[in-house]
């Protein structure tokens, strides 16, 4: 093995992601340094970094979107590289210039990639243009005053979307006519609103869809491999919160069709380091959504099936060096899952909620990317992602009962979780049976209900007997009174 | 005497009488003989009810009970009855009125140097996703308001301190 241009790594990131990140590093021989705001001072990330460099701004965010403080830091680490994560400035093509101009290896793809997949609409043309599946659709800003009825030739039932935007935000499904032009007037506001930009697009939406990503890896020399797909079904309100490999949706068939067509469309976009291709799939046919030029949130799963540390094979292609891995060298093993854990109550709408964490304890034999700690404060701050629990078992009904059991073991006291719900997403047939689609949370209200007389008695009789005056004011009572009270039963 | 338990906006009424083997507990509609708890560690025990035995976790934050059992995580509040009914003695009661639990101060209703009685609402605080009322431990003058509206606080803070009333 060669040596690596650098030794130390900037982490410009925080949570969960910057923990993995550093060990990966470490496994590497390399040197660690985070970037890190106050509040995140008693996280994983930045006890286990070699060194932590505090960085501050208006808000716990805006410090880690300052590109001056992130690059100073690096300067001072000594750090020759720099890893973005997720998220942040993980798919801001500036940023990635300015790493670049400081003299910093950037460990993910070339600013022009990012660029180009930036943007929904440019990106969906490419792809087009180069023979690849998109969803039928009209864009408003190619010709503003026949926008309605472009709209309305691409055929109902139509997704009108905000062009800058993501996370489902802005998002409306309009089933015909006579709703469509509020629901544009609607998605402008929004748009306007939540990204500054109220360009929008409108296309076909697609019944019964499925969320499948294609992992892909490439090299600066022209290499590129497909990791196989992850299945992203599960999600509430457009947010993943269990995510799998293999997906149940697919036959080996359809398989080996959308991983061609998302190293395809990645070899045409000369795409180097590690990026997942989206693709929306619908009664059989599949079509490109766009393309995420980071790593992903739901790495593990494809980690777990075929063996590949992804942040590894980031940092030797950043670093230059040619893939090691061919096409006929990955090769799937078992079925993972991934379970989002996050500070939130889908009781009561999926509020984020907050609080101090005051026991931990998480399940054994699974793999946990966890961004908390004991005794650690959860604010609104931040997005509400606590940790990820992984599992890995030879089949799908395994690995299912494998993340139940583990779900249920983990102990989180002093903010609340989803881990109910999904303790009882797991636990459900249509989950099990591998038929649910992205509106399933949506079609299946019941799964985010809890039902609280389930165990009752326990937990009142727990709460009795750890409350001090409620013991104290039976303790109280003289035993003769006790004795005449169970005479009179 | 009866003890209350809020869960999920619900009043679960309750008490404990002592029994041969531990304690006996009495809800609304049934006894259940013998419950005991036996403590492993500061945060977890085993929970013996009706012959069953149950491992706990637990962690205590003031008024709020936070339980994982069986898979579930539930947090139950206690209403403790000594706070509506305050020490008559003006001497002995607090010049500070304290968060009963942990929480974000939803609108607060005095301004300092207010004269205030023993009682009065001082600020809504919302917890737990429920709203409660702090109340002035006793008469008094409102010397400090240590929060503002939209802060968060820590179980057992210092809310508003109070001064006796000058003469």
């Amino acid at each position: 093995m060669h040596t690596l241009p650098f030794d130390t790594v900037l982490i410009a990131n925080r949570g969960e992601i910057a923990a993995r990140i550093i060990k990966t590093l470490r496994n590497l021989g390399l040197r660690s340094a985070i970037a890190y705001h106050e509040v995140d001072a008693l996280t994983p990330a930045v006890s286990m970094a070699d060194l932590a460099i505090p960085i501050s701004g208006r808000t716990p965010v805006a410090s880690y979107l300052d590109f001056a403080q992130i690059i100073a830091a690096a300067r001072k680490a000594g750090a020759g590289a720099l890893h973005p994560g997720y998220g942040l400035l993980s798919e801001n093509a500036e940023f990635a210039k300015a790493v670049i101009e400081a003299g910093i290896t950037f460990i993910g793809p070339a600013p022009e990639a990012i660029e180009l997949m930036g943007d929904k609409i440019r990106a969906r043309n490419f792809v087009q243009r180069n023979g690849f599946p998109v969803v039928p659709c009209a864009i408003e800003e190619d010709e503003p005053t026949t926008f309605v009825s472009r709209a309305q030739a691409v055929g109902f039932p139509l997704l009108v979307k905000p062009s800058a935007g993501g996370g489902g935000k802005g998002m409306r499904i309009v089933r015909d006519l006579s709703a469509l032009e509020a629901a544009i007037e609607q998605a402008r506001s929004e748009a306007c609103r939540y990204f500054g930009d109220g360009r929008l697009y409108v296309e076909r939406y697609l019944e019964i869809p499925r969320h499948i990503e294609v992992q892909v890896l490439g090299d600066a020399f022209g290499n590129l491999v497909h990791l196989f797909e992850r299945e992203c079904s599960v999600q509430r309100r457009f947010q993943k919160i269990i995510e799998e490999t293999p997906s149940p949706a697919l036959s080996p068939e359809l398989r080996k069709r959308i991983c061609e067509a998302a190293v395809g469309i990645a070899r045409a976009a000369q795409y180097q380091n590690a990026g997942t291709v989206e693709f929306i799939l619908s009664e059989g046919a599949f079509y490109f959504l766009e393309m995420n030029t980071r790593l992903q949130v739901e790495h593990p799963v494809t980690e777990m099936i075929t063996g590949v540390d992804l942040i590894a094979e980031q940092v030797y292609a950043a670093a230059g060096r040619e893939l090691s891995l061919s096409q006929s060298d990955i090769v799937p093993n078992g079925h993972a899952i991934e379970l989002r854990l996050y500070a939130e109550a889908p009781e009561r709408g999926y509020v984020p909620t907050t609080g101090k964490v005051l026991l931990l304890e998480f399940p054994d034999g699974v793999r946990i990317d966890s961004g908390v700690m004991q005794g650690q404060h959860i604010t609104p701050a931040f997005d509400p992602m606590l940790a990820k629990i992984i599992v890995h078992a030879p089949s799908r009904i395994e690995a299912a009962l494998k993340a139940h059991r583990a779900v249920r073991e983990l102990v989180l006291l002093g903010c609340e979780t989803n881990a109910n719900l999904l303790a009882r997403i797991l636990a459900d047939e249509t989950f099990l049976g591998g038929q649910f689609h992205t509106g399933y949370l949506e079609e299946n209200p019941h799964l985010a209900a809890d039902n609280f007389a389930t165990g009752l008695c326990a937990f009142l009789a727990s709460a009795a007997l750890l409350t001090r005056p409620v013991r104290a004011s039976a303790d109280a009572v003289p035993e003769l009174h006790a004795t005449l009270g169970s005479w009179r039963n | 005497m009866y003890h209350s338990f809020e869960l999920d906006r619900v009043d679960h009424r309750l008490w404990l009488s002592t029994s041969q083997q531990g304690y006996r507990l009495h809800l609304r509609d049934q006894v259940i003989d013998p419950v005991a708890f036996t403590h492993h560690s500061e945060s977890s025990g085993i929970l013996t009810i009706a012959g069953e035995s149950e491992p706990v976790r637990f962690a205590i934050e003031g008024d709020l009970i936070h339980l994982h059992i069986r898979g579930r995580t539930r947090v139950l509040r206690y209403n403790d009855p000594l706070r509506t009914f305050a020490p008559a003695n003006d001497e002995i009661r607090p010049l500070t009125a304290r968060a009963p639990m942990p929480g974000v101060v939803v609108a607060i209703t005095v301004s300092p140097g207010q004269s205030v009685s023993a009682g009065m609402a001082l600020m809504m605080v919302e917890s737990m996703k429920l709203e409660t009322i702090i109340r002035s431990p006793r008469d008094g003058i409102v010397d400090r308001i240590h929060v503002e509206q939209g802060d968060s606080f820590e179980h057992d803070a210092v809310l508003v301190t109070l001064s006796k009333e000058g003469r």
